[in-house]
């Protein structure tokens, strides 16, 4: 090793690392552009509403991505639809987050907790998810929010076993107990030693829940269960799917399912070239 | 053995749960599931006779305690719209989601091993990241657009495949498991393409972590070959992992077959229960997610003592 | 591009790993070109769900069933009965008897003869556990008995001139030898061997996949040229459209989606047969919620809707107008001319809402989020309104909650289809009477009810014309009811077959008992 290696902290070794692979900054751009399209698309796009006489037209100078069969603008679809699935997906992603990390930091830390805990991870591991959360979307009706919760709810067990299992490796270090035994409260040593343990971890989760999240979501709207009064990727399907033009119409198919695809792919290779420069540290 | 006790104890009380959180979610869902059978012009008395008909009459504790009664002894009750067991209705179903799963998990452990082998071996090299690449997209299809597209290009215009169904109308004997795997196919491909990414990755970084260890490289100092030293040494320890995964992705699966079945028409569990959640047809709802908890439950239990007897170590833990 | 290609090879390496053992040819669901007279196989996007055709209701229930068990009537394509079992009814002159004569030559699958002991056992055993649809129209039945074998006779408790057309199109005659053996006729699953009267037999269900039906050789009405018929399940419209491309299937049981159909109509090897629609598509406002309960509000609303538009775009054309009346157009017989549509004029709106008190309207729309039409429609609706200042909020509901609700009387604005409204004068009764159990929109007119009942004491169309004429000019001026079109339905088959007997309605269109026993294979 050189010196100049050992200088560095491991995030600075992560990063360089992560900016020589580039899939992985690939992928950070797509994403960075993807969510300047979410939260900029009212400049980009009119919302799609009412009705346009060129229906059912492939794709073309005035529509990039074609029009549907009300004539409505494929593209300005995707764009908004751009906006409701990645805020479908990173807020069930955050909340599954939260949920996952009370969940995994409790069982790790207070041990009674343990058993019970890993039985509700267990529970909830064995239900079968989607067809739970179609019941549950009936259940609760279609809007953005119950979207957003169902799909949460259904995410956390994952989030908690990985927590779990990485703060089980911190709480027998000796600096914990030696909080312990300076009286530090369990809070504070929850904060100050575990919680900045397992946040690299997690890190992963976020970016792999969140593109879960969006294929749940684009799921249950195909289904039917999304919210009528907004654009999302599933939604776009969904309402090919009810115009039966699936297969004809292409690229009212075509392009949602692309936008899906761009979303997951770059969120999952994000997090595989994220992992890979985590465990650089060995053979640097 | 004590292990293989508490794991079972454990198993039960999830199934268990698992029984209850759905009992009462499936009851709560909106609408009337006599409305389903009857004219809602019907008189008030035929309503409550169907209401009684179907144990509706009672406080939802009573239900949940006659249920569960009638659970023990194997019973799963009647469909509310079929008029016929719930236990009849879902072995109609059953095979065919055992024949999906099963086939497709059988796939893609058949294509993720050497995948993953080649691309621990070639690790940083351009095939990994290739294969990488490949599993990864795969893993982010959206099932539905998958499903027309494959049914678009390989059914309709090359005419490979047929649309939908699981077995020819007239092939019989021989012909009829022909029929069978071709209208698997695609599916199967559909599951296949979602799961095989996960496993590839994960049959990876295991790999590239074992080939690290000590005795690998003691093996290749005593000079053994090195692609011998990947295929033995490295993949006996990597089987471990592998099982486990097997075992979570059969969860997984059974789950995910619900838009996969009901893309392709085939007449697995997850079509019945999205069928039954539109009818409100709450013995059937709620037989098919006893089944499929079981299964998870089972698959998990095989895998936690299949991982004990190949790893002494987790029996103690 | 080097990526596709690569992804395309995994692909084509994923199926072979699938299929180990399959060669490309043993691919036998490839049918032959020439249509033959053996097999006629049609899509369907649901499995039977109950046999019992006293109590099945759903579509493919409906059509599995109606080749098993024959009813009294069918319909031409005006609306009008034909003959079926029947070949005669009439009522008497005081309208308190109505007589039916039975063919003679139908029979039983296990040989007994089809005789008017089957027919009085269908009605009574509807009458007495009343369940199914046809228990709420014969609620003016006091007794059925049989004359002779081939002979029924209705005794009523008042007249009225629906009975038999309702009676002779929704009673299912089922054999009475083996329904009355079950315990509750209502419970009875009638799920296996099957005792059936009809053109075609059910000789082999694979649930999820298909029922597969035999011919009638013996059939009374006249054998028919099909030797098997095949209902295939498929998950929605799309794929039956891939299959019927494809040749696996030779019809489309469901209706098309207008755009669907638009696309089929270029296909050189598909036919489209057009269906009239017995029904019609409307809004519904909840006269007992304010400011709903305020005609000119109503009707403020009736004139925030682009007509045009939702039949142009949202149907392709597929739609009729109805003139804002509910006599339609499909049933020539009642059509009153005087009625006019509605005018899409926002400004006129925003004066009668200024004129009612009641700005800044704002008002939430219940459907059904599963109606592909509807779905269409909704939005555009809902922004129609904007145009006249009024904010309407769309509730696309799983279908469940919405009938729910639509029981429940809890929306303000409901948008919806009814299927077969085939009778005015009975059916608005049920629609639009104090009371009346799809009457929705809470209507409550003593006027209209006297007009109603007017028309159901006449025992002829000619008779009950011109109240029912007067009761739809009230539901019209009133706004009790927004008709906003009658769908025309688009059926595919394949080219290969013709001989197709349409009938109204999507419950009989081409899939109806007499014209799949006429169907046959094209040159």
């Amino acid at each position: 090793m050189t010196v100049a290696a050992i200088e560095l902290t491991p995030r600075q070794r992560t990063w360089s690392a992560f900016r020589r692979n580039p899939l992985g900054l690939a992928s950070g751009v797509v994403l960075v552009l993807l969510a300047l399209v979410a939260v900029l698309a009212p400049l980009i796009a009119p919302f799609p509403e009412g009705y346009g006489a060129d229906t059912s037209q492939p794709p073309s100078a005035a529509h990039w991505f074609g029009t549907d069969d009300i004539g409505q603008d494929v593209f300005a679809q995707v764009v908004w639809g751009t906006r409701v699935s990645m805020a479908v997906g990173v807020s069930a992603s955050v909340l599954a987050i939260v949920i996952g990390l009370l969940i995994g930091v409790s069982a790790a830390y207070f041990r009674r907790l343990d058993t019970p805990l890993g039985v509700l991870v267990d529970l909830s591991l064995s239900l079968p998810v989607l067809p739970l959360m179609i019941l549950v979307a009936a259940l609760a009706g279609p809007s953005v929010r119950t979207l957003a919760v169902v799909i949460a709810l259904f995410s956390w067990p994952e989030v908690a076993r990985v927590v779990r299992s990485q703060a089980l490796a911190i709480v027998p270090m000796p600096f914990v107990s030696a909080a312990k035994v300076v009286g530090g409260s369990s809070l504070w040593i929850v904060r100050k030693h575990l919680l900045p343990g397992v946040i690299p971890v997690v890190g992963v989760s976020v970016v792999l829940t969140t593109s879960r999240a969006v294929l749940a979501e684009a799921g249950l709207s195909f289904l039917g269960l999304g919210d009528p009064n907004s654009w999302s990727w599933g939604t776009i399907l969904h309402k090919a799917q009810q115009s039966g033009s699936l297969a004809s119409a292409w690229w009212t198919t075509l392009f949602p399912s692309l936008a899906i695809l761009l979303l997951v792919l770059s969120t999952t290779l994000l997090s595989v070239a994220y992992n890979d420069a985590r465990n650089h540290r060995s053979d640097s | 053995m004590r292990f293989i006790g508490l794991r079972l104890a454990r198993g039960l009380l999830t199934l268990w749960f698992a029984v209850t959180v759905t009992f009462f979610l499936v009851r709560l869902l909106p609408g009337d599931p006599v409305l389903a059978v009857a004219d809602p012009n019907m008189t008030e008395e035929l309503r409550q006779k169907l209401l009684a008909d179907f144990g509706l009459d009672k406080s939802l504790g009573a239900q949940y305690v006659d249920y569960l009664g009638q659970l023990l002894q194997g019973n799963l009750g009647m469909s509310f719209r079929q008029s016929v067991p719930v236990t009849t209705v879902l072995m109609e179903r059953l095979p065919w989601t055992l024949i999906l799963t099963v086939s497709a998990m059988v796939v893609t452990i058949a294509l993720g091993i050497p995948l993953g082998v080649l691309a621990a071996t070639k690790a940083k090299g351009w095939l990994d990241r290739l294969i990488q690449v490949t599993g990864v997209t795969a893993q982010s299809l959206f099932v539905p657009s998958v499903g027309i597209f494959l049914m678009y290009v390989l059914g309709v215009w090359l005419g490979w495949f047929p649309i939908g169904g699981a077995v020819d109308l007239d092939a019989t004997g021989f012909g009829a498991t022909l029929s069978m795997l071709h209208h698997l196919v695609l599916p199967c491909l559909s599951l296949v393409l979602i799961q095989l990414g996960g496993y590839v990755l994960t049959m990876r970084t295991t790999l590239i972590d074992a080939l690290g260890e000590d005795y690998v490289a003691l093996a290749k100092a005593k000079g053994v070959r090195p692609g011998k030293v990947v295929w033995k040494h490295a993949l006996r320890n990597a089987l471990l992992p592998t099982t486990t995964i097997a075992g979570l992705q059969l969860g997984t699966l059974v789950g995910g077959a619900v838009l996969t079945e009901t893309i392709y028409a085939y007449p697995g569990i997850g079509r019945a229960i999205y069928e039954a959640v539109g009818q409100l047809d709450f013995p059937v709802l709620q037989g098919a997610f006893v089944l499929l908890a079981a299964a998870v439950v089972a698959a998990n239990l095989i895998t936690d003592v299949a991982y004990g007897i190949l790893d002494p170590r987790v029996r103690t833990s | 591009m080097r990526r596709s290609i690569l992804v395309f090879a995994a692909l084509a390496i994923a199926t072979a790993a699938c299929a180990p053992s399959v060669p490309g040819q043993s691919s036998s669901s490839q049918s032959a070109p020439p249509a033959n007279a053996d097999r006629l196989t049609i899509g369907t996007t649901a499995d039977v769900v109950n046999y019992n055709p006293l109590v099945g209701n759903s579509r493919t229930d409906s059509w599995v069933t109606n080749l098993m068990y024959p009813h009294l009537t069918q319909m031409d394509e005006s609306g009008k009965r034909v003959p079926y079992l029947a070949t005669e009814w009439s009522y008497s002159d005081d309208g308190k008897t109505a007589t039916v004569k039975l063919r003679d030559d139908m029979k039983w699958s296990d040989g007994k003869p089809v005789t008017a002991d089957d027919v009085v056992f269908s009605v009574t055993t509807v009458q007495k556990e009343k369940f199914g649809v046809v228990a709420g129209l014969i609620t003016a039945l006091d007794k059925a008995e049989a004359v002779s074998p081939t002979e029924v006779r209705f005794a009523l408790k008042r007249p009225d001139g629906t009975f038999l057309d309702n009676v002779g199109f929704w009673l299912p005659v089922v054999p009475k030898h083996v329904f009355e053996k079950a315990p509750s006729v209502q419970k009875f699953a009638n799920d296996a061997d099957w005792v059936s009267a009809g053109p075609f037999k059910l000789t082999k269900v694979e649930r999820g996949q298909r029922y597969i039906m035999q011919r009638v050789d013996d059939f009374g009405p006249g054998t028919p040229a099909v030797k098997e018929i095949v209902f295939r399940v498929f998950p929605d419209v799309n794929t039956e459209v891939l299959a019927l491309r494809n040749g696996e299937i030779d019809l489309i049981g469901n209706v098309l989606p207008p755009a669907t159909a638009t696309e089929l109509k270029n296909d050189p090897k598909v036919t489209l047969q057009q269906i009239p629609s017995l029904g019609w598509a409307h809004l519904q406002y909840n006269t007992k919620r304010k400011p709903l309960d305020d005609v000119r509000v109503r009707q403020a609303l009736a004139q925030a809707v682009d007509y045009e538009a939702i039949r142009n775009i949202a149907l392709k054309g597929y739609a009729k107008s109805s003139n804002s009346s509910v006599l339609t157009p499909s049933l020539p017989d009642y059509v009153d001319p005087a009625s006019k549509e509605y005018v899409f004029d926002p400004e006129q709106s925003k004066k009668l809402l200024a004129e009612a008190g009641a700005t800044d309207l704002s008002l939430s729309m219940i459907y059904d989020q599963a109606d592909p039409n509807i779905a269409r429609w909704a939005p555009m609706v809902r922004d129609s309104a904007k145009k006249a200042g009024i904010t309407i909020k769309l509730q696309g509901l799983e279908r469940n909650t919405y009938l729910d609700k639509t029981l429940k009387r809890d929306f303000d604005i409901y948008a919806g289809s009814w299927a077969v409204m085939d009778n005015p004068p009975a059916n608005l009764g049920l629609a639009f009477k104090t009371g009346g159990f799809i009457n929705y929109a809470q209507v409550s007119d003593p006027k209209l009810d006297d007009l109603i009942d007017q028309a159901q004491r006449a025992l002829s169309a000619a008779d009950a014309k011109a109240p029912i004429q007067e009761a739809a000019r009230i539901i019209h001026d009133q706004v009790y009811d927004n008709v906003l079109y009658v769908e025309t339905f688009n059926i595919a088959h394949s080219t290969k077959w013709t001989g197709f007997k349409p009938m109204p309605s999507e419950l009989l269109s081409i899939l109806n008992p007499l014209s799949l026993a006429a169907a046959k294979p094209a040159g």
